[in-house]
């Protein structure tokens, strides 16, 4: 029986975030969060995969009590259990400290054949993540798929293909394999109602930093986090351009053109 | 972890039959003046072999050292050995940063190896400055989609380890100076390895997506409607230029991805950019500075792309597309 895991995030839209121009910090209140859209195609690819091969799908996150939300999302969308780690002691923490906590409690749950994890968030946007969990869960690392192509439990490899930067590369991997996947090969799926209602009734599994025997406080949050952000700070912006307004748009773009001259 | 035992700051060299990727050259040109700054020497990585003029072109540099690594299971590529590789080479050399292009492959391996140190990993810096008074990189970012810049430091571990775009930095040889070679062997188990390249499709040469060396570009944002795409397009070949579009157009699946400008796209260098329902942010115009006349127009007077822009219209993208090609002459 397959066991998938996919890795997610639940992120502010940030397409709505303002930055506070006082301070330079973000301005949250208000802000939506969401799941993190390319999580979204790394569980659709491990729901198809279970519905083509059978086995579990497993959903894991680190956040604070309302990341529950993305993991009844995905709950709703085909995954068969959730798991939250939410801490206090969890916050402030680089992709270090996170794949750390991550795997530490997905390893207490069970061995995994494939996990499955977004290529980036949409607010860190590292996409580390990826790398740093395939080394915790000692996996092999495949990036950018488009398609899984096979899947043989008997020699336990995976074939797919790999959108790369000047082609398309076929490649096996021996599992436990993580992988990220391409958006293009994975719109999610919408959920129906049955299993959207089924999604709010789920139990979520909780886990903090006390009742993950063996976590070492030394490498979560804040003091597990080797990279710091010591400041932050608007982007600079240039004086303004000239603003061309002649009344008619006819007559801006005949302007504009005349400045233009020998540029056009 | 004492800093103080950690030295010169590191380029790894990427190269595919037989030339050196480019975004390891502009590494080398920018590591050279943080490496001046900080008072280290710049060392290139180089695992396998390269024609001698290719050599030289990463010494024009400025190269200090250069690391030549042989051995076997490290050609062709794999996560597996390239992060046992660095691995074993930073603890070995103890250097104060490593600096590795963020192509696919290098976003692959150096955060793995990061994490196998441990030591922290940045990725996507648009610039570099060295804090003599802590001995630090100050990696600069943007974040937020782009609407913040943070400034991301490893201020206990070392190496410090950062993956940068392909573009990012100019490359701009400061000469070659007296540089050493250093062999290094190191051998991964093939059996190790557990990712198989069974085949290679190259992607047919379409030149209508190459967008960095086209003279005009006409870029569409977001604010772009799926069928008014044909006009811009119209526009762009009208003036002997090309059509490309910022990320949010790439997600919605209306434009392929190499039409991307911007920090994750192209770097692009036309004489003249009009720029249709853009927004601004730091991500997408960090790929359009080199251009020589930006043309900007949006309905929001407030957009921030203003502030990059030569002449700014006011107005509904659409008529002025459409004024333009009138203007051109041709029907609308």
């Amino acid at each position: 029986m397959l066991n998938i895991l996919v890795c997610v995030k639940q992120v502010p839209d940030v397409n709505l975030v303002r930055i506070d121009p006082e301070t330079g910090s973000l301005i949250r209140k208000g802000v939506p969060a969401i799941l993190n859209p390319h999580d979204a195609n790394a569980l659709e690819a491990a729901v198809r995969l279970r519905e083509r091969c059978g086995g579990t799908v497993s959903c894991i996150t680190m956040g604070p009590d309302q990341a529950e939300e993305a993991l009844r999302e995905c709950l709703a969308a085909g995954a068969d259990r959730a798991v939250l780690l939410s801490d206090r002691a969890f916050a402030n923490a680089d992709t270090l400290a996170t794949s750390y906590v991550i795997v530490t409690a997905a390893k207490l749950l069970g061995r995994y054949d494939l996990i499955f994890c977004g290529k980036e968030s949409l607010d860190g946007a590292t996409g580390q993540m990826a790398s740093q969990l395939a080394e915790r869960f000692d996996a092999s690392q495949l990036s950018c798929v488009r398609e899984i192509l096979a899947l043989d439990e008997e020699a336990r490899t995976v074939t797919v293909t790999r959108e790369l930067e000047h082609g398309v590369e076929t490649a096996r991997a021996a599992l436990p394999c993580l992988m990220t996947v391409e958006k293009s090969g994975f719109h999610p799926r919408i959920p129906n109602l049955k299993s959207w209602k089924a999604s709010r009734k789920a139990e979520i599994l909780r886990f903090d930093s006390r009742s993950i025997p063996g976590l070492d406080p030394a490498q979560i949050g804040d003091p597990g986090s080797p990279t710091k952000v010591p400041r932050t700070y608007p982007p600079p912006v240039g004086e303004p351009g000239r603003m061309l307004s002649e009344g008619s748009v006819g007559k801006t773009v005949e302007t504009l053109f005349t400045l233009l001259g020998d540029v056009l | 972890m004492n800093k103080q035992d950690y030295r010169d700051m590191w380029v790894y060299i990427e190269h595919e039959g037989g030339a050196v990727h480019p975004v390891s050259l502009e590494l080398c040109c920018e590591i050279r003046k943080i490496a001046d700054a900080a008072g280290e020497k710049l060392c290139a990585v180089l695992v396998g072999d390269l024609p001698e003029e290719e050599l030289d072109r990463i010494r024009a540099c400025g190269v200090d050292r250069l690391l030549r690594v042989r051995g076997e299971g490290l050609l062709p590529f794999s996560v597996d050995a390239y992060t046992a590789l660095f691995t074993a080479l930073c603890e070995k050399y103890r250097p104060t940063a490593v600096f590795v292009g963020g192509t696919i492959r290098g976003r692959d391996f150096a955060p793995r190896f990061a994490c196998r140190l441990p030591t922290g990993c940045t990725s996507d810096a648009t610039e570099l400055v060295y804090d003599p008074k802590s001995g630090d990189i100050e990696f600069i970012e943007p974040a937020v989609g782009g609407k913040m810049m943070a400034v991301i430091t490893v201020p206990v571990m070392r190496p410090q380890v950062g993956t940068i775009r392909p573009g990012t930095f100019k490359y701009l040889p400061a000469g070659p100076r007296p540089c050493e070679t250093v062999e290094e062997r190191f051998d991964f188990p093939p059996e190790k390895i557990r990712t198989a390249v069974l085949g290679f499709e190259p992607e047919e040469n379409d030149e209508s997506l190459n967008i960095a060396d086209a003279p005009v570009i006409v870029c569409v944002g977001n604010a772009v409607k799926a069928d008014a795409l044909p006009k811009y397009r119209a526009l762009a070949a009208r003036l002997g230029g090309k059509l490309a579009c910022t990320r949010p157009v790439f997600d919605r699946g209306l434009l392929p991805f190499k039409l991307v400008i911007g920090q994750s796209g192209a770097v692009v260098k036309p004489r003249l950019l009009l720029s249709f329902g853009v927004s601004g942010a730091v991500n997408h115009v960090t790929g359009i500075t080199d251009s020589e006349k930006i043309v900007a127009i949006n309905k929001d007077p407030d957009a921030a792309i203003f502030h990059y822009c030569d002449y700014g219209i006011v107005g509904d993208m659409d008529e002025v597309c459409e004024a333009m090609l009138a203007q051109l002459g041709e029907k609308v």
